[in-house]
């Protein structure tokens, strides 16, 4: 038998009351604050799973908001690049009139008028800019205008008219990311979406002799390729081809210089970069201005020319009257014009698509993610409204039989 | 022939004896709710009969009983409980405290919720992001900055917190060793006076009561064993050493250690020598300062030093819209001010050791290449040197995560460009300092001509800390930065320069060909940004979300794991108190009817006296006259 003491009973009733209120208090706590989590203790791995979720649940808002805002810019340049494919073949139906032989020479110039007008309207849809104000087709350099109107004398325009249109952007891409590691490019550079031709880089310097005196590297399209010592030219040329640029180089066999074709209409974008001037030695790239685009060589021939120059070409042919050029190279120009514009658009929908793929999948993760973490960390009501009861009663009982056992003494009962 | 008195004196032994009985019986009852108060019995005994077999006996039949008489007060004490709730109870000490100092840990990470560090850093990548896509604007520039700042804040307080704790536990160590050395001091005295009073033939029961309780207070705060063998001297030992003798104490004291940023450190008062406990409020109470808080402080000096470190790599060689470039987004001071590194660690006044935090190599490396070398890199580890090999057929990858892994106090990288950094990292001894390099030697040609940091092989180009100008044995076209002098995570903060123009703050990247970064282009921020999930971080934790996930859980399995013990330490110590209760404890119903029984024994005693006394009335007044 335990012998019991007075002091046994009153601490026995104390402790316990002790543990039932501290657990009353953490159920009202849960319950108050919605969280089963009050310290880290009650739950640490639950606790490290919920950081997670919490962080990543916020990555995967941002990537929503990222879409949201590249979407909104794709669908600004689509609607200017549409508006560019609507002029483009009411300049193409002008031109499809012009070069039928029936019209005299003044209803050229006429026809011309109206292509005139067009073309200024076209330089102004490229320089479009998006909701923000930054402009949409220049790559990098959002704060200029890309495109930029030259002015001049033609054959038959009446006062001064649009004789050129240069480039003033470059070819960065601006990214953005839209799920974990996963980019998307936001911009379209004007050289290559405003582009007809393919554009050729003629040298006319002899390159038979020609050796690498140092290793250098260089740019082209943005793509580093690098030259080692002793390098000649056939080495340069299958270094060229062997990169990742939309450039074909070969050696030209009647003057032997180097020859620098796109494979798909754009500018071709040379920049020099450490090491010796290899560029600027064949004879492709100015040794006085290395700023491209217009860093050609005065020696050096450059074909395949921008939409602007596609439509400038037949305004003047219209100008000058020249029916026969108008149905002929001019036309040609426009066609394939429109066909890049076209494919430039299509691969802004495909890019569009995948977004459109992106952000569905992004929002169904976003309410899984949500319950996991709820689940992690969220109290289950019923749970504890059925333990505070519970709590409760006991307390109740408790308190009650100790009071019934405390009070009785043997001095009660002694005379 | 007895005396006629003796009647007399058999009623007043009684009597005595009786109320004996009853003042102890008072006393019981006053101290029922006194704390280590146990219950005195009167042990009663007869007194010495007459006639013992001697030459002067009388001739009658003996022998006759003299009454009663108080043999001794004893209280009723279990020696062998005593002694197990001793041993036991620096158990429930060392929990309580690890259980309150840890409660308070946890509250600094202010976790799950919306205001933690974790969440500011969110913050602070969602701002790069979002300047990666409005690069030539103001605005987001601003947002940048301020979400920066808003991350060193949050940095700077966690670390203030951790900091305020562990003085807490610093005054709270100081604050204990004087109540240890009180409570030493005073058993020492009672012993003095247990031992004289004994000496007399008195059973000291209070003194023995207090001398047990301080005992038993003494035994939660340090581990301690308890000699009673001899009875002329109590002994307490903790460790095997005496720290009582009889009525000699050996008291502690605090001293401030240098090696541990001049937090105290506990010693034996007179011989100096470092007191160490395994148990108890104290040793809880070190270990939390020195082991546990430290640790985490250390964590997060670990984060800060890193992520800093990553931000200003990719933002020096960015470009700003004012078209700056080369700038740190983050700077922390102090670093140590000599521009080698060389530093005065035991303050003589002359230079002494050199504090490199991070050395890069000078040659851009693959990390898919594979390195085609043999040999064994050595680096300092947590006791002594770990030894990393590495073969011809293993790539620069792979070379990385091995050091990473290995137990060596150094962490490696490929940074973005391609060159070697290999970083100092938190020290696991606290005599030696965090975040610096302190050995590097390589037996093969990788740090030497393949990566670009020591000059060549073998222990004669090794890089030692502990002399001054040691940066000069690295190759000169390495480039090294200096340690940290304090705590990273105190110190960090964004650089003013920023502050003061925030269109410093680097967006773009230069094309090639150009001097100066497009302001349209956001691919320096969005790399930034990109660091959140790059597995960055070094040793364990690859990313920081796995960082955070770590720390919480970390901190939380601690608490965890406490509140059990503690839990479970209590209840032991519940049941053995219960039991001594029950032996040692006073039920008052029993006092009260104790008392009865000797108010009865007086009552007769009384009634045996008077009885006496008319009989002696009889014999003096009336007989013959």
């Amino acid at each position: 038998m335990y012998r019991v003491t007075s002091n046994l009973t009153n601490d026995d009733m104390q402790y316990f009351a002790r543990r039932r209120e501290f657990m009353m208090n953490q159920v009202q706590n849960r319950m108050s604050s919605q969280t089963r989590i009050q310290n880290l203790r009650d739950d640490p791995l639950a606790a490290a799973h919920s950081t997670r979720y919490q962080s990543y649940l916020t990555r995967l808002t941002r990537y929503a908001d990222n879409i949201q805002y590249t979407q909104d810019n794709y669908h600004v340049a689509e609607s200017y690049m549409k508006q560019a494919v609507d002029m483009l073949q009411r300049v193409r139906e002008i031109g499809v009139q012009g070069a039928n032989g029936t019209y005299t020479k003044s209803d050229m110039q006429k026809m011309a008028g109206e292509v005139n007008e067009l073309l200024g309207e076209f330089v102004k849809v490229a320089n479009g800019r998006n909701g923000d104000g930054a402009t949409l087709f220049s790559g990098q350099e959002t704060q200029g205008e890309p495109f930029r109107a030259v002015y001049g004398n033609v054959a038959g325009a009446p006062g001064q008219v649009i004789t050129g249109v240069e480039y003033t952007g470059d070819i960065g891409k601006r990214q953005t990311e839209i799920a974990d590691g996963s980019y998307i490019d936001m911009n379209f550079p004007g050289n290559e979406v405003f582009w007809a031709e393919n554009q050729h880089i003629f040298a006319t310097r002899d390159a038979t002799s020609y050796q690498v005196p140092e290793n250098s590297s260089f740019f082209i399209d943005g793509v580093q390729i690098n030259v080692s010592a002793g390098d000649n030219i056939q080495a340069v040329i299958s270094k060229i081809n062997d990169s990742a640029a939309a450039v074909k180089a070969r050696l030209d066999p009647v003057q032997n210089s180097l020859v620098l074709e796109t494979t798909s209409p754009h500018q071709l974008w040379i920049q020099a970069g450490s090491g010796s001037p290899v560029l600027q030695d064949l004879g492709v790239v100015s040794t006085v201005d290395n700023t491209p685009p217009a860093n050609a060589a005065p020696t050096a021939d450059v074909f395949g020319g921008s939409l602007f120059d596609m439509i400038v070409r037949l305004r003047d042919d219209l100008y000058a009257g020249k029916q026969v050029d108008v149905g002929g190279r001019a036309l040609r120009g426009i066609d394939s014009g429109l066909d890049n514009l076209l494919s430039s658009l299509g691969s802004l929908g495909a890019k569009d698509a995948r977004l459109q793929v992106t952000y569905k999948r992004n929002q169904t993760e976003i309410p899984q993610i949500t319950e996991l973490n709820s689940q992690a960390v969220d109290v289950d009501m019923t749970k504890a409204i059925t333990d505070l009861k519970m709590l409760e009663y006991t307390h109740k009982a408790a308190l009650s039989t100790s009071a019934r056992i405390l009070q009785p003494t043997l001095l009660d009962f002694l005379r | 022939m007895q005396s006629t008195f003796s009647g007399i004196e058999i009623g007043k032994r009684s009597l005595i004896a009786h109320n004996v009985g009853l003042t102890t019986v008072g006393h019981n009852l006053s101290n029922a709710a006194t704390e280590g108060y146990s219950r005195q019995r009167v042990e009663m005994k007869a007194f010495d009969p007459i006639y013992r077999p001697q030459l002067n006996r009388a001739e009658t039949a003996g022998q006759i009983g003299q009454g009663v008489d108080v043999a001794r007060i004893e209280r009723i004490r279990d020696g062998i409980l005593e002694g197990r709730i001793v041993s036991q109870a620096n158990g429930e000490g060392y929990w309580e405290s690890r259980d309150k100092y840890l409660r308070m840990v946890e509250q600094v990470y202010n976790e799950p919720a919306d205001t933690s560090v974790r969440h500011l850093m969110d913050q602070f990548w969602n701002s790069w992001q979002e300047l990666s896509m409005y690069p030539e604007q103001m605005a987001s520039r601003q947002a940048v900055l301020q979400h920066g700042k808003a991350l060193i804040d949050g940095i700077h307080n966690q670390y203030n917190s951790l900091d305020r704790i562990r003085q807490m536990l610093d005054e709270d160590i100081r604050g204990t060793v004087k109540q240890v050395n009180d409570q030493i001091s005073d058993i020492a005295k009672l012993n003095e006076e247990i031992v004289k009073s004994k000496a007399a033939g008195d059973s000291p029961n209070d003194l023995l009561d207090q001398r047990d309780l301080l005992v038993e207070h003494l035994s939660k705060i340090i581990n301690i064993t308890v000699d009673k063998r001899d009875p002329d001297e109590f002994s307490v030992y903790t460790s095997g050493l005496h720290i009582i003798q009889g009525k000699i104490a050996r008291p502690f004291t605090t001293v401030p250690d240098t090696a541990n940023e001049g937090y105290s450190k506990v010693a034996w008062k007179y011989s100096g020598e470092d007191a160490l406990f395994r148990g108890g409020k104290l040793a809880a109470l070190q270990q939390m300062r020195d082991v546990d808080v430290r640790g985490e402080i250390q964590n997060l000096d670990n984060m800060a030093v890193n992520f800093t470190d990553l931000v200003n790599d990719i933002h020096r060689s960015a470009y700003g819209l004012d078209g700056k470039t080369n700038t740190n987004f983050f700077v922390e001071h102090p670093a140590v001010l000599n521009a080698q590194g060389n530093y005065d660690r035991n303050g003589d006044g002359a230079f002494d050791s050199t504090y490199l935090f991070r050395v890069t190599g000078a040659n851009q490396l693959q990390a898919k290449a594979q390195i085609g070398l043999e040999g064994t890199l050595t680096f300092p580890g947590q006791s002594d040197r770990v030894r990393v090999n590495y073969y011809p057929t293993d790539t620069v990858g792979d070379l990385v995560a091995r050091i990473n892994n290995s137990s060596a106090e150094v962490a490696a990288r490929l940074d973005r460009n391609g060159h070697l950094v290999l970083k100092g990292t938190p020290a696991a001894q606290k005599e030696r300092p965090d975040f610096v390099l302190r050995y590097m030697e390589d037996s093969g040609q990788l740090l030497g001509g393949y990566a670009g940091i020591l000059r060549g092989p073998g222990p004669e180009n090794a890089f030692t800390w502990g002399q001054p100008d040691a940066s000069a044995i690295l190759r000169p076209d390495a480039q090294y930065a200096l340690a940290p002098l304090s705590h990273p995570s105190a110190w960090i903060g964004i650089n003013e320069d920023i502050q003061h123009e925030p269109a410093s703050i680097a967006a773009s990247f230069k094309d090639p060909g150009e001097t100066e970064g497009d302001p349209g282009d956001g691919s320096a921020a969005i790399e930034i940004a990109g660091l959140r999930n790059r597995p960055v971080m070094v040793g364990q934790t690859a990313t920081f979300d796995d960082y955070f996930a770590d720390t919480v859980a970390n901190i939380g399995l601690k608490g965890q794991e406490s509140e059990l013990a503690l839990k479970t330490q209590q209840t032991i110590m519940k049941d053995l108190r219960d039991t001594r209760q029950s032996i040692s404890g006073v039920n008052i119903d029993e006092e009260i009817a104790q008392m009865i029984k000797y108010q009865h024994g007086y009552n007769a005693a009384a009634r045996f006296v008077t009885n006496i006394n008319q009989m002696l009335d009889t014999i003096i007044n009336r007989m013959g006259v």
